[in-house]
C-alpha cells in the first residue's frame, strides 16, 4: 500500500490519524493544528490581557505538562506577553503525587518557570491518605476536589496572580456534563462548559485545553516527546465519575465527535428563569471568607467533620444535622487560615462568560 | 405533667428526628393502607387496586394541561381539545399501554358497559351527552420493514389486533418509504417538490436534483436513504426523526390537535442522553414535548403522557391486563449505535443508582435553550440553533489551504448549494459524521435522497436566497432555481481522497 500525503499540506506523508477528525496528517501538520487551535480557542474567548500573571495548574500529568509546554509556546509564538508560573499541590497520596511532583520540578526547570508547592497536610493538616482511613473509598474524590480548588486559589494568591489555568480537556468537560445530568447537580450543569469562570472574590479561572482531545494531548506530549507521569489515583475506580467516562469511551468509539458534540450540547442549555431564581446565591464562608454558598464552605464543613469525627457530615444532610446537635465548633479544633484574593487586583465582579 | 426529658439528643437518642421510614419495608398498599402490596414503585407500594389510579394521575398530569388550546392547570375548565387525536402506535410495550390507559381514561363514552348480561350505558363524566375531549381518535402505525431487506411486515398483524381491541377506533398504516414519496406528501397536503439528493462525500452537504426519473420507487430511495448514512447511530437517529416527521403529517391530516406517543420514563431518558450525545442539546425540550407548526398550517402538540412511568410500571400494566404487545424488531444495522449504547449504559446504572432515569429527566426539564432559534432545521423540523457551521469550523481545523474551487461545467452561473447551514447540529452531524473505523458503509453509495418535506422547505429558502441575491435569470420559474451539473470522477477523487488507502 503507497504511503497516504498529509491531506493537510498535501506533502508530507501522512503518520497519524487525527482522534478529532479523523484527517491522516503529518506530524508537523499536527502540531500546527493542535496549537492552532488551542491559540484560537484563547483569542476567540479574550482569555488573557497583556502582563497577565498567569499560575498553570500543574501535576505533572499529562494535560499539565502539554498545557505548560505550549502555553509556553503560544507565549512566545504570537506575544501574548503573560507572566507564567507553575502551581502544584500535593494531596498526600503515597506513590502517586511523589511521582508526579518530581516532573513538576523537572517542568520548572526545563520550561524555566517560578514554581510554588502548596500541601494538604500544610493547609488543612489532613494529607488524602489520612482522611481516606477515616471515611474510606466512597465520597473521597468530593473531600479531595473541594481542597484542591481552594488550595489553588490559595497558592495563586499566594504568587499573586491575576489567572489559574488548568489542562481540563474536552473529555472531562463532556464526561463532567454527562455525569452533572445523571445526578441532578443543575447549579455546575449551568457552569461546567464555561470557558472561564470568576466570582467576586475568586481568581478567574480558565481552560484553554476545553476542545482538546485527550488523545490528541498524548499524541502532542509523545512526538514532542515530552514526559509526563501518568499515574490512576488509587482512590478513583469508585467513584460515580468513572460510569461517565467508560460510557464515554463507548461514544467516542461509536462516533469520534461525540465528545464535542456533548460539549456543544452543554453549551447550548442553560437553566430555566424560574428554577435560577431558586439557586442559592453566593456567600463569603464565616470561617475562612473564601466563597461559599452556605455560611460554611464545603471545605471549612469537610474539615470540621473530619477534626470532630464525623467526617459525613459535609456529604449528607442528615449527617449535618447530627453534627450541629452535638454543639459548636470547639475552641481548639483546627481550621483554615483566612483567605485573602491577591492584593492590588481590583477585580470587577465579571459574570460567567462562556 | 411537665416533661423531665431535656431533648438533648446526646443524652437521649430518641430526641433526633427519625429517619423517614421507606415503605417498601411495610406490607401495605400505602393508598388504601388495606390490601397487600402488589408492586413497589420508587419506594412506595400499591396493591394491584390502587395501582390503576396512580398511572392514571401519572398520565392526566401529564396530558390534561397541554389538552385545551391554551394550556392551563386549572383543573375548572373542562377538557376540550381543538381538534382529533392521533396514537402513534408502534407495536412496542409504551405504546401499548399508552393506548389502553387513553383507551380506558377519555374513550370509555364509547362503549356500553356489559354487567351481568345486561347492556348499561354510562353516567356521570362518562354519560354519552358530555362531549367527549376529542371528536375522532385514530391511530397511526409506521411500518419500517421495506428499509431492510429480510425485516418482517407487521402491518397486518397490528391492525388485526388493533380490530380486536380497539374497533372503534380508525387505524392509519403508513409506510417508512412515504417519506420519498411524492403522492402521499400530495395528500397530506404537502407542496409539490423536486426530487433532490445530497452528496455526502463533503461535509459542505452539496445537493443536486436527482436525475432519477419522477415516478422512482420510493422504496428504492429508502433503501437507498439508509445504505448512504454514514454510521449506525445515524440509521437510528434518521430513522426516528422520518417516523416523528411522518406521523406529524399524517396528524396535521387528520385534523388532530395532539399526537400521543408511548414513550416511558425510561426510553425518555435514554433518548435525552443520546440526543445530548449527538448535539441535540439545543432541542432538550422537545424530547419531551413540543408544539409543531412548521408552516404555520395548524399546530399539533407531541404530547409523551407515559414520561413519568418506568418501564417497569409499563410491564406490569400489560402483564396485569393481558395487553398482547406485538414487538419491536431491531434494525439490523442500527445496533451498537449511540441510542443502543446509552440504553445499556443507563439501564445498568439504574440497578446501582435507583433514581438514574427519573434524575434524567427532571434535570432536563430544568434546561432551556440559551439562545433563539433561527428557524427550523429542514430535516427534522426542531428549532435550528444560530450559528452551528461558525461554531464547528472554529473547534476544528479541517484545512490549511483555501479549498479549490469544485470544477464547474461550461454553464458559467452553475451553483452548488450546500445543505449545511439549513440543517440543525445533530442532523448536520447525522449526516457528516464518520466511524472511527473509517467509512463503514456497505454500498459505496455517498448520495442521500432527501425526504419530500425537506426538498420542500429546501426549495423554498432557495427560492428566497435567490431572490434576495438580485440574479434576474433566476426569479422567474421555481425549476430554474435548481442548476446541477454532473459530478466527474476527478471532481468525486478529489472530495474523496482522504479515506482512500491506495
Amino acid at each position: 500500500m503507497p504511503p497516504k500525503t498529509c491531506a493537510l499540506c498535501e506533502n508530507a506523508k501522512a503518520i497519524l490519524k487525527r482522534p478529532k477528525t479523523g484527517q491522516q496528517i503529518c506530524k508537523d501538520c499536527f502540531f500546527y493544528v493542535f496549537e492552532t487551535e488551542v491559540h484560537n480557542t484563547i483569542t476567540q474567548a479574550n482569555l488573557f490581557a497583556r502582563g497577565d500573571r498567569v499560575a498553570i495548574g500543574a501535576s505533572g500529568g499529562k494535560d499539565s505538562t502539554v498545557l505548560a509546554y505550549v502555553l509556553k509556546t503560544l507565549n512566545e509564538r504570537y506575544h501574548y506577553g503573560l507572566h507564567l508560573f507553575l502551581l502544584s499541590i500535593d494531596e498526600g497520596i503515597t506513590g502517586y503525587r511523589d511521582d508526579s511532583l518530581e516532573t513538576v520540578k523537572r517542568n520548572q526547570q526545563q520550561y524555566d518557570m517560578p514554581l510554588k508547592i502548596l500541601s494538604y497536610d500544610e493547609l488543612y493538616g489532613w494529607t488524602m491518605d489520612r482522611i481516606v482511613s477515616q471515611i474510606g473509598k466512597k465520597n473521597n474524590c468530593t473531600f479531595c476536589g473541594v481542597f484542591r480548588r481552594q488550595a489553588l486559589d490559595r497558592g495563586a494568591a499566594v504568587l499573586n496572580v491575576d489567572h489559574i489555568v488548568t489542562g481540563h480537556n474536552a473529555d472531562d468537560i463532556a464526561e463532567t456534563v454527562l455525569m452533572n445530568i445523571m445526578r441532578g447537580d443543575i447549579a455546575r450543569l449551568g457552569r461546567c462548559t464555561s470557558i472561564v469562570t470568576q466570582g467576586e472574590d475568586t481568581i478567574k479561572r480558565s481552560k484553554p485545553f476545553k476542545y482538546a482531545y485527550e488523545k490528541e494531548i498524548v499524541m502532542y506530549a509523545y512526538f514532542k516527546k515530552l514526559d509526563y507521569f501518568s499515574t490512576e489515583c488509587i482512590y478513583s475506580p469508585d467513584a460515580y465519575r468513572g460510569h461517565a467516562r467508560t460510557f464515554l469511551k463507548d461514544l467516542e468509539a461509536a462516533r469520534p465527535s461525540a465528545i464535542i458534540d456533548i460539549i456543544h450540547s452543554g453549551e447550548a442549555f442553560e437553566i430555566r428563569e424560574e428554577i435560577k431564581a431558586t439557586q442559592k446565591i453566593q456567600q463569603t464562608c464565616k470561617r475562612c471568607g473564601y466563597m461559599s454558598s452556605n455560611d460554611l464552605c464545603k471545605a471549612c464543613t469537610l474539615l470540621e467533620g473530619l477534626e470532630r469525627g464525623m467526617a459525613s457530615s459535609g456529604i449528607t444532610d442528615r449527617a449535618r444535622k447530627k453534627l450541629d446537635a452535638e454543639g459548636p465548633l470547639p475552641e481548639n479544633l483546627r481550621t483554615i487560615p483566612f483567605y485573602q484574593p491577591p492584593s492590588g487586583n481590583p477585580n470587577p465582579t465579571i459574570t460567567i462568560e462562556s | 405533667m411537665v416533661s423531665e426529658s431535656c431533648g438533648n439528643p446526646s443524652v437521649e437518642t430518641e430526641a433526633i428526628m427519625t429517619r423517614r421510614p421507606k415503605y417498601d419495608k411495610s406490607k401495605f398498599c400505602i393508598k388504601c393502607k388495606l390490601n397487600s402490596g402488589a408492586i413497589i414503585v420508587r419506594h412506595a407500594v400499591y396493591c394491584k387496586e390502587c395501582f390503576p389510579a396512580l398511572l392514571s394521575y401519572k398520565v392526566k398530569r401529564i396530558l390534561e394541561p397541554q389538552i385545551n388550546p391554551k394550556p392551563e392547570l386549572s383543573r375548572k375548565k373542562s377538557l376540550k381539545a381543538s381538534g382529533n387525536l392521533l396514537v402513534g402506535f408502534s407495536g412496542g410495550l409504551g405504546s401499548t399501554v399508552l393506548l389502553d390507559l387513553i383507551s380506558r381514561i377519555y374513550l370509555s363514552h364509547r362503549t356500553e358497559i356489559k354487567e351481568e348480561g345486561v347492556t348499561k350505558s354510562r353516567g356521570g363524566k362518562d354519560h354519552p351527552r358530555n362531549e367527549p375531549v376529542w371528536k375522532m381518535v385514530s391511530v397511526c402505525y409506521v411500518e419500517v420493514a421495506s428499509g431492510f431487506p429480510g425485516m418482517t411486515d407487521k402491518t397486518q398483524k397490528i391492525h388485526q389486533l388493533l380490530q380486536e381491541n380497539y374497533e372503534s377506533l380508525e387505524f392509519i398504516p403508513i409506510r417508512l418509504e412515504n417519506a420519498f414519496d411524492l403522492s402521499w406528501w400530495d395528500k397530506v397536503g404537502g407542496k409539490a417538490a423536486l426530487d433532490v439528493n445530497t452528496d455526502l462525500t463533503s461535509d459542505e452537504l452539496f445537493v443536486s436534483t436527482a436525475l432519477n426519473s419522477p415516478d422512482s420507487d420510493s422504496v428504492q430511495k429508502l433503501r437507498s436513504y439508509i445504505s448512504a448514512l454514514p454510521t449506525r447511530t445515524a440509521i437510528e437517529s434518521a430513522i426516528h426523526t422520518l417516523i416523528r416527521i411522518l406521523l406529524l403529517y399524517t396528524a396535521r391530516s387528520t385534523q388532530s390537535s395532539h399526537l400521543l406517543l408511548g414513550t416511558s420514563l425510561t426510553s425518555i431518558s435514554i433518548k435525552l442522553i443520546s440526543s445530548i450525545s449527538q448535539g441535540g442539546g439545543f432541542s432538550v425540550r422537545e424530547e419531551a414535548q413540543e408544539e409543531w407548526n412548521p408552516d404555520s398550517k395548524g399546530a399539533v402538540r407531541l404530547i409523551r403522557p407515559l414520561q413519568e412511568i418506568t418501564l417497569k410500571e409499563c410491564s406490569m400494566w400489560a402483564w396485569w391486563n393481558d395487553l398482547l404487545v406485538v414487538g419491536k424488531e431491531k434494525y439490523p444495522r442500527g445496533k451498537d449505535g449511540i441510542e443502543a449504547l446509552t440504553k445499556e449504559f443507563i439501564i445498568g446504572l439504574e440497578r446501582d443508582y435507583p433514581s438514574t432515569v427519573s434524575t434524567i429527566a427532571r434535570t432536563c426539564a430544568k434546561l432551556a435553550p440559551k439562545v433563539d432559534a433561527a428557524g427550523l432545521c429542514i430535516l427534522c423540523e426542531r428549532p435550528l440553533q444560530p450559528a452551528v457551521q461558525e461554531w464547528k469550523s472554529q473547534i476544528s481545523i479541517r484545512a490549511t489551504k483555501e479549498p479549490s474551487p469544485p470544477s464547474h461545467s461550461s454553464d458559467p452561473s452553475s451553483v452548488l448549494h450546500s445543505l449545511t447551514s439549513y440543517l440543525c447540529y445533530s442532523c448536520h452531524t447525522t449526516l457528516s459524521s464518520r466511524s472511527s473505523k473509517g467509512v463503514s458503509r456497505n454500498s459505496s453509495n455517498t448520495s442521500l435522497p432527501l425526504p419530500v418535506w425537506a426538498s420542500t422547505h429546501l426549495q423554498g429558502l432557495l427560492v428566497d436566497v435567490a431572490i434576495t441575491d438580485m440574479q434576474p435569470d433566476l426569479k422567474e420559474a421555481d425549476e430554474e432555481i435548481w442548476l446541477s451539473h454532473k459530478v466527474n470522477p476527478d471532481e468525486m477523487k478529489e472530495a474523496i481522497g482522504e479515506f482512500l488507502l491506495e
